[in-house]
């Protein structure tokens, strides 16, 4: 009993103060309803669409670092698989400079080998050449040897040689050239 | 981690002296700085509710309408925040600049302060609400300090010239019935959190419960000893309303005194009055930007530690079990 005529006594005290400072129904619910109009109309406007945003960029963040850590893993398996062909082509190429190298040489040796025999060749040929130039030209000095003895023989003798005298010289010349 | 973040928070509030104090003495600053006042313009002590400022709203108009000053800086204020959150939401960018930048900046801000106190689950289901009281507090508190703010209105001629006896803007949170009511708004959405989170039973035993693992005859001990607490803390719930109401009424009404205190001290010669009338609440007005601030974020840290604590247990038992 004691305690609810205290507890009573703290409500007139209560009211009593409250009613000192102004507090009265109408006011407060016309304060009530423009906390909540400005709560709703906030929430409208304000909250919503930015907390909406924000959880739109949140998740873009997310996405963009998830799809930096695909493309860095996509970056090292292309690097890696870039290495791995940047070592397969470079064993191909060094085979392939061994190859190009061993060709060239076979094919130098093949062109010496031909051109030592076309000069080889050659060299055979102009010999024959300068040999046929040379009975060419013996053939033709004996000739002009011949026909200066019958010349200077007829000269010498003061007659006229005939044909068979001519023919005997020309044939005792050659005779003796060959000799 | 959460635990020792509302031990901060609860350790935070507590180191506010001034807040507290001046909750608990609403007129009291004024009452410090009246003998000065009083003695500056020679009036008698005798008449005290003649200083300062009325401890109530007054009315518009000489009829004594229904719209008061504090009403009136509700809605402008109000308006102004919807009109200033419409322009800043109305063409929302991927990159953001401007008011959008602003406003992002403070929800996300308020979001993950808030985050951090009571949780992501209990957050998502309450941050309209804090972030309102935040923000609408804030403003109110800020604007208050606007000069002409208390000082434009009806009056009559007195002995120093023109006294307004019945301003035409008072701070909004100087007013009972605003304080009242956001606290009242609490009350219900705490009281519609607490049984959606922990359902009748699961408050019942969060207030009336046994703490603690007893056997025995002290486990029995036990549960009158807190059944007896649980009454205790239901007349701590229902203070909660009152403390809450009136630590900002209280804050904002001293705060409002101490500037119209400071703005009357000098009174004579003349030039002095309008000199130091202008002066000497300087300094005061910095302060009560801090206290503005400090008071938004008392309040707001205050419910949310309460509904925190009454929707705690549920809420980490749903996270341990997802």
């Amino acid at each position: 009993m004691t305690h609810l005529i205290l507890f009573g006594s703290i409500g007139g005290d209560l009211l009593k103060t409250a009613d000192q400072f102004g507090l009265d129904w109408p006011h407060f619910i016309a304060q009530v309803i423009s906390f909540s109009l400005v709560a709703g109309l906030l929430v409208k406007f304000a909250y919503k669409p930015i907390l909406t945003v924000l959880a739109e960029r949140r998740q873009r963040i997310a996405e963009g670092l998830a799809n930096a850590d695909k493309i860095k893993a996509e970056l090292a398996r292309t690097e890696a698989l870039q290495q791995e062909v940047l070592e397969k082509a470079s064993v191909q190429a060094t085979k392939l400079i061994e190859e190009a190298r061993a060709a060239a040489a076979r094919v130098q040796e093949q062109e010496t080998q031909k051109a030592i025999v076309q000069a080889e060749q050659i060299i055979s040929k102009a010999r024959e050449a300068t040999t046929l130039e040379r009975q060419r030209m013996l053939i033709e000095l004996k000739r002009e040897v011949a026909a200066l003895v019958v010349q200077t023989t007829a000269v010498v003798s003061g007659k006229v040689l005939t044909p068979a005298d001519q023919q005997r010289l020309v044939e005792e010349t050659r005779r003796q050239l060959a000799a | 981690m959460q635990p020792l973040r509302l031990i901060i928070a609860c350790a935070f509030l507590v180191c506010v002296p001034a807040a507290a104090l001046n909750a608990a003495t609403g007129d009291a600053a004024p009452s410090a700085a009246q003998p000065a006042a009083l003695a500056a313009s020679g009036a008698s002590p005798a008449v005290p509710a003649e200083q300062g400022i009325p401890h109530s709203a007054q009315s518009l108009g000489h009829q004594g309408g229904f719209i008061t000053n504090s009403m009136l800086v509700t809605w402008i204020v109000a308006v102004g925040v919807i009109l200033f959150a419409r322009f800043a939401t109305r063409k929302i960018q991927k990159v953001p600049s401007g008011a959008q930048n602003f406003w992002e900046w403070l929800v996300e801000g308020l979001y993950g302060f808030l985050e951090s106190i009571i949780g992501s689950r209990l957050v998502k289901k309450t941050f309209w609400f804090f972030a309102t009281i935040f923000i609408f507090i804030l403003a109110t508190n800020w604007f208050g300090l606007i000069p002409g703010a208390g000082t434009i209105g009806w009056g009559h001629q007195g002995e120093h010239g023109f006294e307004v006896t019945r301003p035409l803007l008072r701070a909004g949170n100087a007013d009972l019935n605003m304080t009242f009511a956001m606290a009242m708004i609490f009350f219900a959405c705490w009281t519609v959190w607490a049984l959606q989170f922990s359902g009748v039973k699961g408050t019942f035993l969060h207030i009336f419960g046994p703490q603690g693992d007893s056997t025995g005859v002290i486990k029995y001990f036990m549960i009158v000893v807190f059944f007896a607490v649980g009454f205790l803390e239901m007349l701590s719930i229902a203070f909660r309303p009152i403390s809450l109401s009136f630590r900002l009424y209280g804050n904002m009404f001293a705060g409002e005194n101490l500037l119209e205190a400071m703005s009357n001290l000098v009174q004579h010669p003349a030039w002095a009055r309008v000199v130091f009338g202008a002066l000497l609440p300087v300094p005061f007005y910095f302060m009560e930007l801090l206290v503005g601030f400090i008071q938004a974020v008392v309040f707001m840290l205050l419910t949310a530690v309460f509904t925190a604590l009454i929707c705690t247990h549920e809420e980490e038992a749903g996270e341990e079990h997802h």
